[in-house]
């Protein structure tokens, strides 16, 4: 009976050793990827586009890795947490991520507030943290002043607030004042860190390459109703109206525009419009708008179109910015893990440091606060780029001027 | 100043369409019906299914999703309410979860993003040396003609009748041969339909999503707070003043003072006068 028990156990056993070896020769990479897979820890937020993109831009890269043979002979695989725009919502799916799921990297991130209240728990556990969402400076400001606590913290993209502030700086001179011949300029924000980063530095810059900053107007990100907004940036005598806009209503926001015909053309930082849909949503009412995005489908590097072209194949949608940096993130970390031959999350950050990879809207190259570098007119890094909506709900990049693909065209109801 | 004078008239227009539904109920059944904002964004959701999913005329699926809304309204008064109506505190939690049970679904249905309500009217319209958008004005008069045939229908028909009788006194009315049960579902079924026509004419122009039922409820709780739980006059003049103050200090100060305008009014109305401007008795 023993002996029986045995055989069939014996049996049992080499099956199984036989479906475990047909499988993995089946399974993608064959037989390099056998280890136990590098997990892949998402905190975003799932019910926005951009936490849409961020997984689906981030399957893309793992499925390609995968592919290729994974890491280190190690699958890549994610695990996704919902960290909304709430704070503490965010710190759950960090604690969730990092103590439940044990992933070894985090690659996600969308609001800066929910950001900067995950930072004291991703540097507790230790975990390397690929940001691809957020934009204030202050989530990269303690890498180098607690470079020991801090240092897992990475900013892939967007560029941040003071970068943008400064390329929206070359927006107002260049486009507003430059092209259009406007110099009166109303900056209207909404009340969130990064914005509030972003507006002075916006202004000083701006006053100094001449602009007349005739109105700065702050509103809250449940602001409903613009009118009483705009009719005070009317009566400032502003030409151009210049708009910050990410967690507000941009889609109201533009409705309200186009319905009281609004005598200033606007446009600038509006996350909302980056969304491909966002002009066909609201019943092309952005038509007219100019609004910044961080790549389109242009060739900045020989990865954007092919990017752009396989994410709309495989979603059915145009990508949004946490798009590009989830799908370098990836390429990044896996890289790096490469290059230091292990996971160990002290020996991948100073292979990170290293990175010069050639990604979606540029060149990837991380600054002494771990924070993506912007392009400048030597350096092929992100850069901003600004695209107006046009009849049928197109984009055009209209500045910077080497990248335009067509001239300004006023809203039907601006005369000039 | 003009421009206050519109855009504060057409912020009163709608939220007396709020108020007026959610103070009808709570004076006729005693109902605190928490999910009343919930109405509202219903009604405008409904309004997008029908004209951008279903591609149906705009002016059908406003009516079917008034109605749709109206019905669900009785539907929820009857299955969820009416057992609970002896307690106040029940009433408020099965309204309250309600409430949260269509945010989600709506989360679920239509995911998180702003949707686009189209409007009756896309024109813009001068008036003095004003622009207003077409939709905002019609929201103004439509509101204007729904509240007044709501009245003309309480003062002038035997339901309306005896609605007013039951507000009055329940038991008495009772004793005269009143349904009340019919009564109330009437009143909750009118009360979700001026919601739902309130999120329709909104929905173009402000927000539609699916936490956008919680606004409503705050502003439709202070106007009911300062204008006396249970009292349509009362609520009328408290949207005019909240329509007006907030519009003011949107225009005079800055629009993110707007939001606490009808906090303030709240807290200030129950310490100074708990039963409101026309309120018999406190509210609470």
């Amino acid at each position: 009976m023993t002996l029986l028990r045995f055989e069939t156990s014996t049996t049992a056993r080499t099956s199984l050793a036989l479906c475990l070896l047909t499988l993995t020769i089946m399974a993608p990479g064959g037989a390099q990827a056998q280890g136990k897979p590098i997990r892949i820890g998402v905190p975003t937020a799932m019910q926005l586009q951009v936490g849409r993109d961020t997984q689906d831009a981030l399957k893309m890269a793992i499925d390609d890795i995968n592919a290729k043979g994974g890491v280190l002979g190690r699958k890549l695989e994610m695990v996704v947490a919902d960290e909304t725009e709430n704070p503490e919502t965010g710190i759950s799916a960090i604690k969730k991520l990092t103590a439940d799921e044990k992933v070894d990297v985090l690659i996600g991130g969308y609001t800066s507030g929910v950001t900067l209240a995950q930072l004291p728990h991703i540097s507790a556990a230790k975990t390397i943290y690929l940001n691809v969402g957020s934009a204030s400076p202050a989530t990269n400001a303690k890498v180098k002043t607690d470079y020991d606590n801090y240092k897992y913290i990475f900013r892939v993209g967007p560029l941040n607030a003071a970068h943008q502030a400064r390329q929206m700086t070359g927006f107002i001179s260049g486009f507003v004042k430059g092209d259009l011949g406007l110099s009166k300029v109303a900056i209207v924000g909404e009340n969130a860190k990064w914005v509030q980063d972003l507006v002075p530095l916006l202004k000083k810059g701006a006053t100094e390459a001449g602009a007349d900053i005739r109105a700065t107007e702050f509103f809250d990100a449940q602001t409903s109703d613009f009118s009483p907004l705009f009719s005070k940036v009317k009566e400032s005598g502003a030409q151009y109206m210049v708009v910050i806009l990410s967690h507000a209503s941009s889609d109201i926001f533009a409705k309200q525009w186009y319905d009281s015909q609004f005598p200033l053309a606007y446009g600038g930082i509006d996350v909302k419009s980056m969304d491909g849909d966002f002009c066909d949503r609201i019943g092309s009412k952005s038509v007219g708008e100019m609004a910044a995005n961080f790549a389109v489908r242009a060739p900045l590097t020989p990865k954007t179109i092919p990017f752009f072209d396989e994410f709309k194949k495989v979603t059915g949608r145009s990508p949004v910015y946490t798009a590009f940096g989830a799908n370098d993130a990836a390429y990044i970390y896996a890289e790096a893990v490469k290059r230091a031959g292990s996971t160990d999350a002290d020996k991948v950050i100073k292979e990170l440091e290293k990175t010069s990879h050639v990604g979606i809207p540029g060149t990837i190259e991380f600054d002494e606060n771990h924070d993506v570098k912007p392009g400048t007119p030597t350096y092929k890094g992100p850069a901003l780029l600004f695209a107006q909506w046009r009849e049928g709900c197109k984009r055009e990049v209209v500045f910077p001027k080497e990248l335009r693909t067509a001239d300004f065209v006023y809203p039907s109801w601006i005369k000039k | 100043m003009v421009e206050i004078l519109i855009v504060g008239a057409v912020s009163s227009a709608i939220y007396a369409m709020l108020a007026v539904g959610f103070t009808l109920i709570f004076g006729v059944a005693r109902v605190l019906n928490l999910a009343h904002g919930s109405f509202y964004a219903l009604g405008a959701y409904g309004a997008y299914f029908f004209t951008s999913t279903l591609k149906m005329p705009l002016a059908l699926g406003a009516l079917l999703s008034v109605a749709l809304v109206a019905a669900f309204g009785i539907g929820v008064e009857r299955v969820l309410i009416r057992p609970m109506r002896k307690s106040q505190l029940a009433v408020l939690m099965i309204s309250l979860a309600v409430a949260l049970v269509i945010e989600q679904a709506l989360f679920l249905t239509f995911g998180s993003e702003y949707r686009n309500v189209p409007a009756f009217v896309d024109t813009k319209f001068r008036i003095g040396h004003v622009d207003i958008g077409g939709a905002r004005l019609l929201a103004l008069g439509v509101s204007v003609v729904l509240i007044g045939a709501l009245w003309l229908f309480i003062q002038k028909t035997r339901v309306g009748s005896a609605i007013l009788a039951i507000s009055q006194d329940p038991v008495a009315a009772q004793y005269m041969g009143i349904p009340s049960d019919r009564i109330f579902a009437v009143v909750m079924g009118l009360s979700a339909a001026l919601a739902a026509a309130a999120g329709i004419l909104a929905g173009p122009f402000l927000t539609v999503q699916p936490t956008m039922w919680l606004l409503p409820i705050v502003k439709a709780f202070a106007i009911v707070v300062v204008g006396g739980l249970g009292s349509i006059p009362g609520s009328i003049l408290a949207a005019l003043m909240l329509g007006y103050a907030e519009t003011i200090v949107g225009y005079t100060v800055s629009t993110s003072w707007t939001e606490i305008v009808s906090v303030l009014a709240t807290l200030l109305m129950l310490v100074i006068r708990p039963a409101g401007i026309f309120g018999r008795r406190a509210a609470f």
